[in-house]
């Protein structure tokens, strides 16, 4: 696809508009033409909303990222904010929603070592939904194989909001992968999920209720 | 309620410590804030330990009258203390009555954290000192102090506790109803919560949805606070697109699926799968 010059000059003046914005209103606005344009042009102008503290905004910005999808990849990678836990949760959902694969090692580091639950909790939905249909079959079976681990390792995390997004991460990771995982990978996928249902030190009854939902719909489609 | 209201522990002290060892400190009557961080510890791991409670009484009864310009030390430690009781459910019922004579401290931020413990507790004997520290109204109770942006009484918490504890009498209705005229948001916002709370008609609920839409932040996120302490499902919709962070929608919507009637939040009807899909959908 080629873009015109016409509608690039667009977006530099979308741009323009957040630079200029001066109320949380305005930014907001701003924020969302620009991500409306979903224009790869406008990928690190909306990388850098994530910052600004403005969740508005930054759901828009998020929602601008995942529409300009793999183009916008590279810039969310190179400009991950190590010090602003609230900007990183925000990059990590626009990767997780991307779900290009290029994402997985920062979503598993996220997931694995991130301080910040809302960070640890992007990163486990995300690694549900990498799209990893285009790799080859030895690269697709390493790839789901990772995220595999490190979500089974985040059954244990000790914030409820992550478990839960454990539990979503895993659901989707099944439903779309489960005949691909290798026995044992199903196995353990499933009593994951059974032990999160039946924990009796679960201090969350959402968490076992969404676990119960995931066991529930997996049965459903895989008996 | 306000999200993130307690205190953190004490930088330092913060350290992961077993339940004999904050029981050992809540013993040292000489070291304050050894005490205070063990009476947070023993509520926030919920103890249920015999001792635990009558060192939180003890703790409880070291307040002292508030001396402005003087260290307040001991009222941090009973503060923590009426805290921690409030989360020890049944195991707390013999410290109410300490709770209640709180209730009756000068220092409004320890009667704040006694209704707030009392209303956890669903304790049916603080009603009529609720109500009658709320009784003068919005104009009395509700009105602001000199020099100060605190309000004469804690009304937040009073209307909350009162909300928690269930009594739906038509003279507990009748004091609460004048604060949601209050000239502040929060105010209006934990009047509403515990007359829907109280009363399930749909009105109280619909105040609080149009507070979701309120320009300010700080009452947005009360607002969302409510509505889950309440578990008032047709707010599903409005909480998932209020402007808001992703991570207080998510502990709002996950009040809507456990703060219901006992049964009917163990079971995944298609309501209570509607909001565990919203809840995903905010990850």
């Amino acid at each position: 696809m080629t873009v015109s010059s016409d509608t690039a000059a667009q977006v530099a003046d979308l741009v323009e508009a957040v630079r200029r914005a001066d109320s949380a209103l305005e930014l907001l606005q701003a924020t969302q033409a620009l991500a409306a344009s979903a224009h790869p042009d406008g990928a690190a102008c909306l990388v850098e909303i994530l910052g600004f503290n403005n969740p508005g905004a930054a759901v828009a910005a998020v929602d601008g990222l995942v529409a300009i999808g793999t183009p916008a990849v590279e810039t969310i990678l190179t400009n991950i904010d190590g010090y602003n836990y609230g900007a990183r949760a925000w990059a990590v959902r626009a990767l997780a929603g991307i779900g290009d694969v290029r994402g997985l090692e920062v979503l598993e580091d996220a997931l694995g070592k991130d301080i910040g639950p809302s960070v640890r909790r992007a990163a486990a939905r995300g690694l549900g939904q990498l799209q990893l249909e285009s790799l080859s079959e030895a690269a697709r079976s390493s790839s789901l194989n990772r995220c595999l681990a490190v979500l089974l390792d985040g059954c244990r995390d000790g914030e409820w909001v992550v478990r839960y997004a454990v539990i979503v991460g895993l659901e989707h990771l099944a439903r779309s992968w489960f005949s691909v995982l290798q026995a044992p990978g199903q196995a353990s996928l499933c009593q994951a999920l059974r032990q999160l249902k039946d924990n009796p030190e679960e201090e969350a009854p959402v968490v076992q209720l969404r676990a119960a939902l995931a066991l529930q719909r997996l049965e459903d489609v895989h008996g | 309620m306000v999200a993130g209201a307690a205190d953190p522990p004490i930088s330092g002290n913060g350290d992961p410590i077993s339940e004999e060892e904050a029981l050992r400190r809540l013993r040292l009557t000489d070291d304050p804030s050894a005490q205070y961080y063990a009476a947070w510890w023993l509520g926030r791991n919920r103890s249920s330990n015999p001792e635990a409670v009558r060192l939180l009484q003890e703790a409880l009864r070291q307040r002292r009258a508030r001396d402005v310009g003087a260290g307040v030390e001991e009222n941090a430690v009973a503060r923590n203390a009426a805290r921690a009781l409030g989360k020890l459910g049944a195991a707390a019922q013999p410290a109410i009555e300490d709770l209640l004579a709180t209730l009756e401290d000068e220092d409004d931020g320890l009667r704040e954290a006694a209704a707030r413990s009392l209303g956890e507790l669903k304790a049916n004997e603080a009603v009529p000192a609720l109500q009658r520290r709320l009784a003068s109204g919005p104009a009395v109770a509700g009105a602001q102090r000199s020099g100060t942006p605190r309000l004469q009484e804690p009304c937040e918490a009073l209307l909350e506790a009162l909300g928690e504890i269930g009594d739906a009498s038509p003279d507990v209705l009748a004091v609460i109803e004048p604060f949601v005229q209050h000239e502040r948001p929060l105010i209006r916002s934990a009047a509403c919560r515990a007359l829907l709370q109280l009363t399930q008609e749909a009105r109280w609920g619909e105040q609080l949805l149009a507070l979701l839409q309120h320009k300010q932040l700080q009452v947005r996120r009360a607002a969302l606070m409510d509505l889950g302490g309440v578990g008032w499902r047709p707010a599903l919709p409005a909480i998932s697109a209020t402007l808001a962070e992703n991570s207080l929608k998510l502990i709002a919507l996950r009040g809507l699926v456990e703060n219901q009637d006992a049964g009917a939040s163990s079971q995944l009807d298609a309501a209570t799968v509607a909001v565990l899909e919203a809840m995903d959908d905010l990850l």
